[in-house]
């Protein structure tokens, strides 16, 4: 019974899913799925693009800093 | 530390700015993409992101597809520049968010159960005994939606959750998280985010609490029950509430001690898990059935639809029983969720259950405008609620079939694969019978929002329209009908036929019925001449055209007499083409001049020319839905009979003529007198009768047939009605022209008396002949007598003298022979005349009685027949058996 709710779901998505992330991979943008879907859901409930967009240049940022420290560190 | 600090910065930022300067246009941003690729020198990607952009606008379930892509590009790196991977963020965010970090205008539930799950989950981390839950959740969640937060490592595989029970356990939380999911699916949802913000980590300890309640003990609390039911209500069993299939409800399990309040209590809340699995397969099967039409998938859709919103208040009811969870009992009693309190939350939801339940078994097996007129039969309750409901749904379901409506009028197609619209089109019809057999309702599908004269109007909206197009090969459509097809159908017209705009629905059918018949009429009169043929028809092969059928009869006498055996067709063609030239007719229009032929009928041993002739008129394309085979057979019969009326008339005629011409003649023979005198009597009660025939044909019947059709046609309103009126006017003709079934006996006796008259032409013929012949030799004989006299011999010998009173002996003994026959025809006619006289007054037809006491105005034949002296009842007729 609930197996249909689930085709449901998986009916909904997979396609722009796979879509997307093509389109990600051939722009480079170095999202990988999870956080692709995620973004995805973000902008549907009417995010602004460009301030996520700059949020997650940001968090890069802060993932290089990071792992530069722990490089220099460790 | 970083962690948090990143977090708050983030959530600023896009907290701050809502209006993005870009514009919204995903194709803007599409060609930007592919021309920052090509920039990069990178073809083959840009054509295939084209190609990935098309698969992306083809499916629909993304609405903001220009942010997605904005973003995209906007991140989107080139490749000639140093790139280094970035790791997956799991490592920052590994660690446990702090409390305050989430205190922020976006959190304004729950802030503490975050925390708490996670240390929770540190502590339990031991307990692997749920992999496997974990496993298949996490898969399931790349299509899940979860709340924006930043917890991927709910989805790491490796933690574990806690799981009492494995089997159970598993479904529950599958349940719950598809319960959940289901909520967060609606993009337009955003009232419920904040309640979404929670889901992915507080799913994670569902059941910690419950541990010491269910191990070991029968006792179940009202907070399982209540748990239980919301299981029931997506129509997964719970724990102890099953489905019991032999009864066909939920019921708790019996081994299970529960008080009875409780159990009254759980069995009604199972009532909804019922009502909403009986929905669920329905819509169920009929998805899976590939012929269930337009119609009955727009009803699916609609239930599909309503059974979402039931699964939104399912998730609320979820969420809440959450909330109580994670907090703990400490909430009291006044928040929690009880089966009281599930009662009259469901009350609402249970009545829409109801209702479409109550609709899905009443649509069992319906489709198309069945499925419609089913769903309208509801809409008929005087709950507002439900009514409401309901017509919500009508008008979805409906939409299908105004849609086939629309198009059917506007442009007369029809593309039914399914057979739900009330309009069939039998495509083994060609063209010539188009109107008449092409097109026929299906009068199970007439949805019962249109009545039965809207579908009939409907039918020769679309049929007129077809019939311009493939017979009279007229494509344009005036512009009055360009205009109202303008207006054409949206979502709102199905609304409004069932609000009080009922007249709306009304007024487009009638305006295009009116448009389409009065433009198919003008195309059919100025065109195709319709009328024109009409009249050509009454004036040609109903005898109306007086002084050319009288000369064609003078020039065709001599032909006709002889055997039929002898006639040749182009002989008499030629005979009817001297006719036209020389009559009025040659005025008359070539197109329907040429339309005229002599038809020879099948030729039996014995025939003379008189009964094979007879005049044809040609018909083709669209005048030939009108004057269709039938008709024009019965017209050659009445054409017919007409015809061998005028021949008698015209036998008649000469009789009187050789009357006329010979009675001075024979006047120096007193003995035929006698037989003269006789000859003329009979043959003046012909000429009466034959008379008051003919004046009854010409008058009463086709003159007055003839009026009323033409009235009619004038006004009729569309094709129907003139395929109406002829067809009652040739009924008429033959009913009043005694060539239908009913009339067969008296037709023999009119056969009778016209043989009969033909039979006194041949006695009056031989006798004038013998007379003739006899005035000539004794005038001969006088001649020779005064020749000889003047010679100076005797005027006459004896012998001659004797021969000659011989042979006047024997020419005055024919005499009485003579008489004899003529009295035998005069019988034999009065007879033949008495009888008719007694069948015409007992026929059911008015102006047949009436020409019965024409034909005996002074009663002549009432005298000597004693059946006609029994006088007339009330309304003129006589009872049949005497």
């Amino acid at each position: 019974m609930f197996k249909i709710i689930l085709y449901i779901l998986m009916a909904e998505f997979p396609v722009a899913t796979r879509v997307l992330f093509e389109i990600s991979r051939i722009l480079n943008t170095g999202l990988d799925m999870e956080t692709l879907s995620i973004c995805v859901r973000l902008c549907e409930q009417g995010i602004n693009p460009e301030a996520l967009s700059s949020v997650i240049k940001e968090l890069r940022k802060a993932t290089e800093a990071l792992k530069a420290a722990e490089n220099m560190t460790g | 530390a970083d962690a948090a600090q990143q977090f708050q910065y983030a959530v600023r930022v896009i907290g701050s700015n809502f209006a993005p300067t870009v514009e919204r246009d995903e194709f803007l941003v599409a060609e930007k993409i592919k021309k920052e690729l090509v920039r990069q020198r990178r073809e083959a990607d840009a054509a295939l992101f084209s190609e990935l952009y098309r698969k992306l606008s083809s499916q629909g379930i993304l609405k903001n597809k220009w942010s997605i892509l904005y973003l995209l590009l906007s991140l989107s790196e080139d490749p000639r520049k140093q790139s280094n991977k970035v790791s997956s963020y799991a490592t920052l965010f590994a660690q446990a968010l702090p409390r305050d970090a989430h205190s922020t205008p976006y959190y304004y539930a729950r802030p503490q159960s975050l925390p708490l799950n996670y240390q929770d989950r540190s502590a339990q981390s031991a307990q692997s005994s749920g992999s496997i839950g974990s496993s298949g959740i996490s898969s399931i969640n790349l299509y899940a939606l979860n709340g924006p937060t930043p917890t991927p490592q709910s989805l790491l595989p490796g933690q574990s959750y806690q799981a009492p029970g494995v089997g159970d356990c598993l479904r529950q939380q599958l349940g719950s998280r598809l319960a959940w999911t289901l909520t967060a699916s609606q993009p337009s949802l955003q009232n419920t985010t904040s309640k979404g913000f929670s889901n992915p980590v507080s799913r994670g300890v569902p059941r910690s609490r419950r541990d010491g309640d269910t191990s070991g003990s029968v006792e179940i609390t009202e907070a399982n029950l209540v748990r239980d039911v919301l299981y029931v209500f997506q129509g997964i069993d719970g724990k102890t509430i099953k489905m019991c299939n032999s009864e066909n409800c939920y019921k708790v399990e019996g081994k299970v001690s529960l008080s009875k309040s409780l159990r009254d209590t759980t069995s009604r809340l199972a009532e909804l898990g019922w009502l909403h699995n009986k929905i669920r397969k329905y819509t169920d099967q009929r998805s899976l059935d590939r012929a269930f039409g337009l119609v009955g998938q727009s009803f699916c859709a609609a239930l599909h639809q309503e059974l979402k919103e039931y699964y939104r208040l399912l998730s609320v009811l979820h969420s809440q029983l959450q909330l109580e969870d994670d907090q703990g009992v400490n909430l009291g009693l006044e928040s929690s969720l009880t089966l009281r309190r599930l009662l009259v939350w469901t009350y609402d939801p249970k009545i829409r259950l109801k209702t479409l339940a109550a609709l899905v078994d009443h649509c069992q097996g319906r489709k198309g405008g069945e499925l419609a007129s089913a769903v309208h039969a509801y809409t008929k309750t005087g709950d507002p609620y439900m009514r409401s409901l309901v017509q919500h749904i009508l008008g979805l379901v409906s939409h299908p079939v105004l849609n086939f409506l629309y198009r059917w009028i506007y442009d007369g197609e029809l593309e039914d694969t399914y057979h739900e619209f009330f309009v069939a089109s039998d495509p083994t019809v060609k063209t010539d019978r188009l109107w008449h057999d092409k097109y026929t309702l299906r009068k199970s599908m007439i949805p019962s929002f249109i009545t039965m004269e809207q579908s009939k109007k409907v039918l020769l909206i679309g049929k007129s329209i077809n019939f311009l197009h493939q017979v009279c090969h007229d494509q344009t459509p005036s512009t009055k009908m360009i205009a109202v097809a303008k207006s054409t159908e949206s979502s709102k017209d199905a609304a409004d036929l069932f609000t009080d705009l009922e007249n709306a629905f009304q007024e487009k059918i009638d305006a295009a019925y009116f448009e389409t018949s009065k433009y198919l009429l003008d195309v059919l009169n100025k065109k195709y001449n319709l009328l024109e043929h009409m009249q050509a028809m009454r004036r040609y092969l109903l005898l109306g055209q007086g002084d050319f059928i009288r000369h064609l009869m003078d020039l065709l006498k001599p032909e006709l007499a002889r055997p039929a055996t002898t006639l040749y067709q182009h002989n008499l063609t030629g005979i009817l083409e001297t006719a036209v030239r020389a009559t009025n007719a040659q005025f008359d229009n070539p197109e329907i001049l040429k339309r005229l032929d002599v038809r020879l009928l099948e030729v039996s041993p014995g025939d003379t020319g008189w009964d094979v002739f007879s005049l044809d008129y040609h018909v083709d394309g669209p005048i030939a839905t009108v004057f269709t085979r039938e008709c024009m057979s019965h017209y050659l019969r009445v054409f017919n009979f007409l015809w061998r009326a005028k021949r008698m008339e015209y036998i008649l005629t000469d009789i009187w003529k050789g009357h006329m011409c010979n009675a001075k003649l024979l006047k120096s023979m007193p003995e035929l007198s006698g037989v003269l005198h006789q000859c003329h009597v009979l043959a003046s009660e012909m000429v009466h009768f034959i008379h008051q025939m003919q004046y009854y044909i010409t008058f009463e019947v086709l003159e007055c047939s003839w009026d009323e059709l033409w009235n009619k046609v004038q006004q009729a309103q569309d094709l129907d009605h003139i395929i109406a009126a002829h067809e009652v006017f040739l009924d008429t003709i033959i009913a009043r022209c005694l060539l239908d079934s009913d009339s067969r006996v008296l037709l023999n006796q009119l056969r009778a008396v016209f043989d009969q008259i033909i039979e006194l032409q041949n006695a009056q013929d031989a006798m004038y002949r013998a007379a003739l012949e006899e005035l000539q030799l004794r005038l001969q004989f006088e001649e020779r007598k005064k020749q000889r006299e003047l010679e100076g011999k005797w005027g006459v010998t004896a012998a001659e003298d004797e021969e000659e009173n011989k042979r006047v002996k024997e020419f005055q003994d024919s005499i009485p022979k003579m008489c004899s026959q003529l009295r035998i025809l005069t019988h034999f006619y009065q007879g033949i005349v008495q009888q008719f006289l007694v069948l015409l007054t007992t026929s059911s037809d008015e102006s047949l009685r009436f020409l019965s006491f024409r034909l005996d105005f002074n009663e002549h034949y009432k005298a000597r027949e004693p059946r006609l002296r029994v006088s007339l009842g009330t309304r003129g007729r006589r009872s049949s058996h005497m």
